[in-house]
């Protein structure tokens, strides 16, 4: 096999992917660093944002591409209205108890999902899409436009946490919680822009997901393992380490059909997600061990 | 003076056991009061009650005319009193300017006078203002952790053993700063385990022992007392 042939193939399908588990990713390592728990209705969230753009996409015949911020507001919204209709009363309760509480959600969020628009695949266009020929490397629009969205998304989430004033305080509430209530921070608001951040990049994720594949109702289960290898692959709480775990987990399933059976492609999350954990738990940035 | 603080017969722990019981102590206006006594004698848990932390079984608090007893620290802290924990007093991630910036949360429009009074008394943190927290020496953190407290212009700061771990030379800084803040019009209650030269700095004291009040006076009183150096100083 040619270099052009392991990009073409392999490389690009891979960073694509990886661009997709690193908006979910980030999503998971802000809730892990504020909010101290896994939360297990990530991918189910994205699946609801993929399907809100297929609405608006369907109900009023527009792009994918505009209907991602309807999609990222209305989960949004979604995720600080689960927050405060579940999460919410549990807060001083264990944390295990919000996990299960989570996997509840999860379930509830897809049957939701599926009573809406079923059970069978969708896509946002019909027909197939060409990749244009650059230097012999077979690229997509769309596949560009993901990256291109993903490193926009989490650029911005990046000047946000480091630059503005509640930025900081998020950052400050992940770091020391207690110190952080000292200061007068107000970890109410904190906890309403993790979910608001977090469901936002969650529909980006589900949505680029869609217009990579195809839209099912069990899309973004199959996501939350990989997107839960990349956060910790990364460092919990680091936000380029979810990217940079993200695109680590996308490229490896991608090469993982090179030496293994295809069908093992999805465990190739899993396995990183293990050796991670065992070798060394803190991730490639040194995140916070739970 | 008039006084600032006043602790009266306050009883509480953090779950059903009274760790504190009937303690009384006050600040009074630009004063440095320290409490000394043996470990786990409720140095800390008594600066938490003022601090809106505990669950209050009896007894109040008043600060400035109000009662604040179960107050929430974020009421407390807009009123005029700042904190500084003994552990996990700094944000380790953030830069020293941000952790100073984290202080001042609650102040509203420009931060620039803030900024400069705390540079002002500690010159070495105006120089390192980018780097992290964490990466800074115990001294060093710990002007952090005072400087974070200050940003807000507080009336009173409560500091729980600022001096924990430091060097000599470190501990006669903390204690210079602590007068020079003093100066700017801010009243102290902090807590040491270094009783004689704590005792010997501050206005007043207070020995705390079991939950309760052992005994209180100026500094040079308490020094002076036999059965204090005994019991708590170690000769
Ligand atoms: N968060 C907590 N929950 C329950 N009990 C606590 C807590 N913190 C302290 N205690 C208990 O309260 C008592 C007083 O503790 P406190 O920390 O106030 O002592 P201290 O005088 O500050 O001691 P040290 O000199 O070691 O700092 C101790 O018996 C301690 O075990
Ligand atoms: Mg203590």
């Amino acid at each position: 096999m040619g270099f052009l042939e392991l990009v073409n193939f392999y490389i690009i399908p891979g960073i694509v992917l990886g661009s997709i588990y690193a908006l979910g990713a980030v999503g998971i390592t802000l809730i892990f660093a504020i909010l101290r728990y896994a939360h297990l209705a990530h991918g189910d969230l994205a699946t609801l944002g993929a399907f809100v753009a297929f609405a608006v996409v369907t109900g009023i015949g527009v792009s994918p591409y505009a209907a991602l911020p309807v999609a990222i507001v209305a989960t949004a919204l979604v995720a600080v209205g689960i927050d405060k209709v579940f999460y919410e009363h549990l807060r001083e309760r264990p944390k295990i108890i919000t996990v299960i509480a989570s996997l509840g959600i999860a379930l509830m969020v897809r049957a939701v999902v599926q009573v809406i628009w079923g059970v069978d695949s969708e896509s946002y266009v019909r027909g197939i899409s060409r990749p244009d020929v650059y230097f012999g490397l077979r690229i997509r629009d769309r596949e560009i436009y993901t990256v291109l969205a993903m490193l926009a998304l989490v650029g911005a989430l990046y000047v946000f946490l480091s630059r503005s004033k509640w930025g900081k305080a998020m950052r400050a509430m992940s770091d020391n919680p207690n110190l952080a209530l000292l200061s007068g921070i107000d970890n109410k608001t904190v906890i309403v822009l993790t979910w608001v951040i977090a469901g936002g990049l969650c529909a980006a994720a589900g949505v680029f997901l869609g217009i990579n594949t195809e839209l099912k109702s069990m899309m973004g289960w199959q996501m939350l393992l990989p997107m839960f290898a990349a956060a910790i692959l990364g460092g919990v709480g680091r936000v380029e380490g979810a990217v940079l775990g993200g695109l680590i987990v996308g490229l490896a399933e991608e090469l993982s059909v090179l030496i293994l059976p295809s069908e093992y492609k999805a465990a190739t999350a899993f396995v990183i997600l293990l050796f991670m954990l065992l070798v060394r738990p803190t991730g490639i940035l040194r995140g916070k061990v739970l | 003076m008039s006084t600032l603080l006043s602790m009266e017969d306050l009883t509480g722990g953090y779950g059903e056991a009274d760790i504190l019981r009937s303690v009384s102590l006050h600040v009074d206006d630009r004063e440095i009061v320290v409490i000394v006594g043996p470990n786990g004698a409720g140095k800390s848990t008594a600066m938490k009650a003022v601090f809106g932390l505990l669950k209050v079984r009896g007894g109040r608090t008043v600060f400035d005319g109000d009662d604040i007893t179960g107050w929430s620290p974020n009421k407390i802290v807009q009123r005029g009193i700042c904190y500084v924990p003994q552990v996990d007093n700094i944000f380790r991630e953030m830069s020293i300017q941000e952790n100073l910036e984290m202080g001042a949360f609650l102040k509203k429009g420009d931060l620039s006078a803030a900024y400069d009074r705390v540079y002002e008394l500690f010159p070495d943190l105006k120089e390192r203002r980018r780097t992290l927290a964490g990466s800074l020496s115990g001294g060093q953190r710990q002007m952090v952790a005072m400087g974070r407290a200050l940003m807000l212009d507080p009336k009173l700061l409560l500091l729980d053993e600022p001096t924990a771990g430091l060097s000599p030379r470190y501990m006669e800084q903390i204690f210079q700063i602590s007068r020079d803040v003093r100066d700017t019009g801010v009243a102290i209650l902090l807590v040491e385990q270094h009783a004689k030269q704590a005792l010997a700095f501050a206005d007043r004291g207070y020995v705390l022992a079991a939950g309760q009040n052992r005994h209180e006076g100026t500094g040079a009183d308490l020094l002076a007392n036999r059965e204090i150096a005994e019991m708590f100083l170690g000769g």
